[in-house]
């Protein structure tokens, strides 16, 4: 297991470097945005690509890049989206709102989510069960922004319990902020939700079928007691690791979502870093991503073993 | 010291005894003040004050990150400078305390001090004989340097104060030729041109120079580039030449590699270039681009244009400070040299803004990258100082700002930042606003939500919306300087080699017939402007000549270019309306609508027989209907639901104009392959049939816009349209003179150009307004009688304002536009706001 992990470890270095390698060249061999002919500045816009080393060959540009990361951890300095600004000290700035936001949702919706999956396993093909598949399928279906400005509307707008973006400022474990929060909170959790609940459901059916469950109700277990100890253990095989997954997931932010509610986090950076172009920042964005799903696969993979003893990892027998 | 202070306390209760009580709104606080711009005539005058908190609650798609006036690029990033920044003079309306001769109060405009202490003083004169390194013109006696007394109550947030040092090292730092400031450019190359400046801005700078001024033309004939004993050729200076690939060339306004798809020897041109697109200048090279140049696709240049695609290294020479003509004449006074002269509105409007920075603060903000530096100066609270109105209290990266007040601008306690009401006649101060709360919200429907709530002071109207608002009392249009049009295709060379394509059927197809002059004069006419602009963005207005309605001719009175008889015959000779037909000009113009079914019918019958007649389509059977389909390729840069409105109108009124004619149901548009920036090469090099763009110019200079079209540099129609082929005869002051398009926008934008020994400059300042009116307008009736282009919106925007405030001036100046937030006033204080709101039940009725 340890060689299986420090060789996933490795791997994962070499294919960072590699995708790192491949976006620094790429988003640099992009031709600048056209400048428009009869704007006086184009003279100033070139001097300044120049005097930036943006000019110079990719590989020594490359070469420059890696040598401030590893020597001083210097990933660049903004150049257009936010001026004279180290990125990485934007990045952590901004990384509170997004992760709190996604936190929030995620320890709302994981309880609720398999809460409603047991429940509908258990009463399945039931009314019940008929109505939380129905809804499950029909708020998978729905893409969250819809819910977005559909609780604006309702709860900002009609109600006017809830703002209806974020609340500026960095206090985010205060009061206000967290009431601020929560449209967004709930846009974003109902897809988790229904995701979990679906997930859930099919899982504990299958094994509250199962021959063991028949032999634990035989033992003399209630129905309660064989489902909790028996079936929802064998279920986490498959549940847990999404949790995982979620909660790595949770730092990349919702685009939509951040919009919509103005929370102030990483969502969009990405999408500007490349519109701007803004290299250093676009840079430090594809490096940390690259590292978050790199890191959240080996996690995974690796939680299954964890979970389930009998599971091993990098055996060759 | 006792004593003095009793006399101080008696002059104080002196002056209290003698203050001017007057009541307020809610009639309980009085004040008073002196106003007045002229100091001879100074009179006290009561002002009105204000109870509470007013709080302009605005959003913003994307919030400021960069406002150091140095280095902003961006409208976004300018957004935080209207309210921390003051410039040497400003505009306020001509009320009553400030009349204008002529002028109905409010019905325009007085430029008067801010920063400075007076109006400029021309000192032209006494610079040109005390500082020979200025290259005054040996024969300017005015426009060129200008003495400006300052402000001396003018501080910074902090209470410094702002002397003539602060401007001069202010200057010094946006010319600094390390920084490479973006607003640099503005005093170096724009109209407020400061005398040295280039030339210190660049100062030991190595650079890739371009060989055209301006696209215009050459530093160095291409005759004089010569071969040097390497094989590489070189200037008469002996600096070696380049063709340049990939760097944006002012000539083409875009780079060589844009075109690569139509030049066959783009790839052997690339594998000479280095890293960074640059090709040496050889045997070799000459003849793989010459090939490109003279070929048929890019309409057969000359060979000397070699020399537009050719830069040659240079490195400036190093400049002193003294070299600069930005002055410390004194402790509160400078003196501003200037490259080209200027004077009168357009010296005042240019000095409407200014560069100062706050010496200690910025020196700690920058930081070298590379061989540049970036600066953090106004990117955040700590590192902004303001000396406007309104200071920065808080800032959010991505989320929100806010301003308020600055107890230590001198515009609060001067007594001259007052106005008289238009509707009570009382005197109040300007800017009641007590704070700013800026927050992004990007989706218009958030927006228009929290509008409707009260939360925001503004909203502006959405495609889905006007239905429901444009007829609201708080609803306010205001127009906008873009003109947009559509492009016809009519290069010849371009349509033939698509048609000579092998995928191209031409018993089927036809696009010759596009380079017809009936045929564009048809398309012309059939299509009602005004419907146009409700139907596919319906808070633009339709459009009907090249110049909007938003342009000012004449600053100093106001008047627009759209409402002066000559614009007015423009656009009659454009849609062939027999102005003696009816009762006046106004009455002629007011019947164009741009939609003449007869009209379009005759040109496009007269459009079949020419076609047939020169062989581009045919009529086998004879049944008087071309056996061709037009299909006419309208450019897309992305598709939209707007692209998709336009096209499918354009297609579904052309049908209704071509039933009965020879094209009836055989001319359509099409959407091409997303372009994205490409769109505007397409076009250029008739390569797409059709688009609908435009142009922006600065609403109070419509002259400039001329060399928008007659310069190929800019021309999108340059390839079959030579404006330096097309004559105006016009007659000045009783000499008839003949130049070509060209030269008339060169001399009416103050090029001095030289025909039969003789020199013609009407720019401004060298021709009076009436005269430059004039041939403005023959240059607008020549270019639109080449159909090129046809005016089809004018841009516009239409915006909600609050309940909770008001414009003291409803209409829309050109000059003022509203009176921005100095004029604005509240019908409620904050506290009273959300009363009001809670009692209309929390949502509000517009």
């Amino acid at each position: 297991m340890l060689k299986y992990t420090i060789q996933r470890v490795l791997f994962m270095l070499l294919t960072l470097f590699i995708i790192i390698g491949m976006c620094f060249m790429l988003i640099r061999l992009l031709p600048p945005a056209t400048l428009d002919p009869t704007d006086i500045h184009w003279e100033t816009i070139e001097a300044r690509r120049e005097a930036m080393g943006y000019n110079k060959p990719l590989l020594v540009q490359f070469g420059i890049f890696l040598r401030d990361v590893f020597t001083k951890w210097d990933w660049g300095v903004s150049d257009k989206l936010y001026v004279g600004r180290e990125v990485f000290s934007i990045f952590a700035e901004k990384m509170p709102a997004t992760i709190i936001v996604n936190l929030y949702s995620i320890i709302l919706s994981i309880p609720i989510g398999i809460l409603l999956g047991i429940f509908a396993a258990l009463k399945k093909n039931t009314w019940i069960d008929h109505t939380i598949s129905t809804l499950t399928m029909v708020v998978i279906s729905v893409p969250s922004f819809v819910y977005a400005f559909v609780i604006q509307y309702i709860f900002s707008y009609k109600l006017g319990w809830l703002p209806f973006v974020m609340e500026s400022g960095t206090d985010y474990f205060t009061w206000k902020m967290f009431i601020s929060m929560l449209p967004a909170v709930m846009s974003l959790s109902f897809g988790v939700i229904a995701g979990f609940a679906r997930t859930t459901r099919a899982e504990l059916t299958e094994v509250l079928t199962s021959e063991f469950m028949l032999l634990a109700r035989t033992k003399g277990l209630t129905k309660a007691q064989a489902t909790i100890r028996h079936a929802l253990k064998n279920c986490m095989v498959v549940i847990l690791p999404s949790i995982f997954g979620q909660f790595i997931g949770i730092m990349s932010g919702s685009l939509i979502i951040e919009k919509i509610f103005s929370i102030p986090g990483v969502g969009q950076l990405y999408i500007k870093s490349i519109n701007a172009p803004d290299y250093p920042m676009f840079i430090m964005n594809t490096a940390f991503y690259t590292t978050i799903g790199l890191v959240a696969s080996i996690v995974v993979d690796i939680s299954y073993g964890l979970i389930d003893p009998r599971i091993r990892m990098g055996s060759k027998k | 010291m006792r004593k003095i202070k009793s006399i101080v306390a008696m002059l104080l209760a002196l002056a209290m005894m003698f203050a001017v009580v007057s009541c307020t709104k809610t009639g309980d606080t009085d004040t008073s003040a002196s106003s007045s711009t002229d100091d001879t005539t100074k009179t006290e005058v009561k002002v009105e004050t204000f109870e509470g908190d007013f709080t302009w609650k605005d959003s913003v798609s994307t919030l400021a990150t960069n406002w150091n006036p140095h280095t902003y690029e961006t409208a976004d990033d300018a957004y935080p400078l209207d309210y921390i920044v003051s410039g040497l003079y400003s505009f306020i309306y001509n009320d009553e305390l400030n009349p204008v001769e002529g002028k109905d109060p409010y019905a325009g405009y007085v430029i008067v001090p801010e920063m400075a202490a007076e109006m400029p003083v021309d000192v032209t004169e006494d610079i040109k004989a005390q500082y020979p390194q200025f290259n005054i013109p040996a024969d300017a006696t005015s426009g060129y340097a200008y003495k400006i007394d300052l402000n001396p109550d003018a501080k910074w947030q902090d209470g410094t104060p702002i002397n003539a040092d602060t401007y001069v090292y202010s200057m010094q730092k946006l010319l600094d030729s390390k920084l490479i400031n973006y607003r640099a450019t503005d005093y170096v190359d724009g109209d407020l041109a400061i005398a040295g400046g280039k030339n210190y801005s660049l100062s030991g700078r190595s650079v890739k120079a371009d060989n055209s001024v301006d696209g215009k033309a050459f530093v160095y004939e291409w005759s004089t580039i010569t071969k040097s004993g390497d094989g590489t050729y070189i200037t008469p200076d002996g600096a070696k030449a380049y063709f340049a690939m990939s760097a944006t060339l002012p000539y083409l306004g875009d780079s060589l590699t844009t075109y690569a798809a139509y030049n066959p020897n783009h790839e052997a041109l690339m594998a000479l270039a280095d890293e960074e697109g640059y090709v040496p200048v050889t045997d070799e090279s000459i003849e793989l681009l010459k090939a490109f140049i003279t070929s048929d696709v890019w309409g057969n240049e000359p060979e000397e244009y070699l020399g537009y695609y050719t830069v040659y290294d240079k490195t400036y020479d190093e400049y002193g400070w003294d070299t600069v003509g930005c002055l410390k004449t004194g402790d509160y006074q400078i003196t501003l040299v200037l490259e080209k002269s200027l004077s009168g509105f357009y010296l005042l409007y240019n000095l409407s803004g200014n560069w100062l920075v706050y010496e200690d603060l910025y020196e700690s903000c920058l930081t070298q990258v590379g061989d540049g530096y970036v600066s953090t100066y106004n990117t955040s609270v700590e590192t902004t100082m303001s000396y406007g109105p309104y200071k920065l209290v808080s800032y959010q990266e991505d989320k929100a700002m806010r301003f308020e007040r600055n107890e230590n601008w001198f515009g609060y306690n001067d007594g001259k930042h007052v106005y008289v009401d238009p509707e009570d006649g009382k005197t109040y101060p300007m800017y009641q606003t007590t704070a700013i709360d800026c927050q992004v919200v990007e989706e218009a429907e958030t927006r228009k939500l929290m509008f409707l709530k009260g939360q925001l002071m503004g909203y502006g109207l959405q495609a889905a919306d006007f239905d429901t608002y444009r007829n609201s009392d708080y609803c306010h249009a205001t127009p906008a300087t873009t003109t947009f049009f559509l492009i016809l295709n009519g290069h010849a060379a371009a349509i033939q080699t698509r048609e000579d394509a092998e995928d191209f059927d031409t018993t089927k197809y036809d696009l010759q017939v596009l380079t017809l002059e009936s045929f564009k004069r048809a398309m012309a006419l059939s299509y009602d402007r005004d419907l146009f602009a409700s139907t596919v963005s319906p808070a633009r207005s339709g459009a009907y000549g090249l110049i909007g309605t938003a342009y000012v001719y004449d600053p100093d009175t106001g008047a627009r270019y759209r409402d002066s008889d000559q614009a007015k015959q423009a656009l009659c000779d454009f849609y062939s309306v027999d102005v003696s037909k009816y009762n006046s000009l106004d009455e002629a113009v007011d019947s164009i609508t741009g939609y003449d079914v007869e009209g379009a019918r005759d040109f496009f019958a007269k459009a079949f027989t020419e076609a047939v007649e020169l062989g581009y389509i045919t009529d086998t059977d004879s049944d008087g209907k071309s056996d061709q389909m037009i299909r006419m390729e309208y450019a897309i840069s992305a598709d939209s639901d707007f692209m998709t409105t336009t096209i499918n109108y354009l297609n579904t009124k052309l049908a209704e104009v071509l039933v009965g004619t020879p094209f009836e149901g055989k001319i359509e548009f099409y959407k091409s392959a997303p372009y994205s920036n490409a769109w505007s090469t397409k076009i250029k090099s008739g390569l797409s049939d059709t688009v609908l763009a435009g142009w922006q110019g600065s609403q109070l200079n419509p002259y400039s816009l001329t060399d928008l079209y007659v310069n190929p540099s800019r021309a999108y129609d340059a390839a079959w349209f030579n404006a330096e082929a097309v004559d105006l005869t016009f007659t000045v002051k009783g000499e008839e003179i003949t130049m070509n398009l060209k030269q008339w926008s060169d001399a009416l934008n103050g090029t001095a150009v030289e025909l039969n020994g003789k020199t013609y400059n009407f720019g401004d300042g060298q021709a009076d307004v009436e005269t430059r009116l004039s041939i403005l307008a023959a240059i607008e009736t020549k270019v639109l009688l080449g159909y090129n282009y046809l005016p089809m919106l004018e841009d516009g925007s239409m915006a909600l304002l609050s309940q909770q405030v008001y414009y003291v001036v409803e209409e829309y100046n050109p000059v003022m536009g509203r009176g921005g937030i100095a004029y604005t006033k509240y019908n409620y204080n904050d506290a009273e706001w959300a009363a009001y709101i809670a009692e209309q039940g929390g949502e509000l009725k517009y």
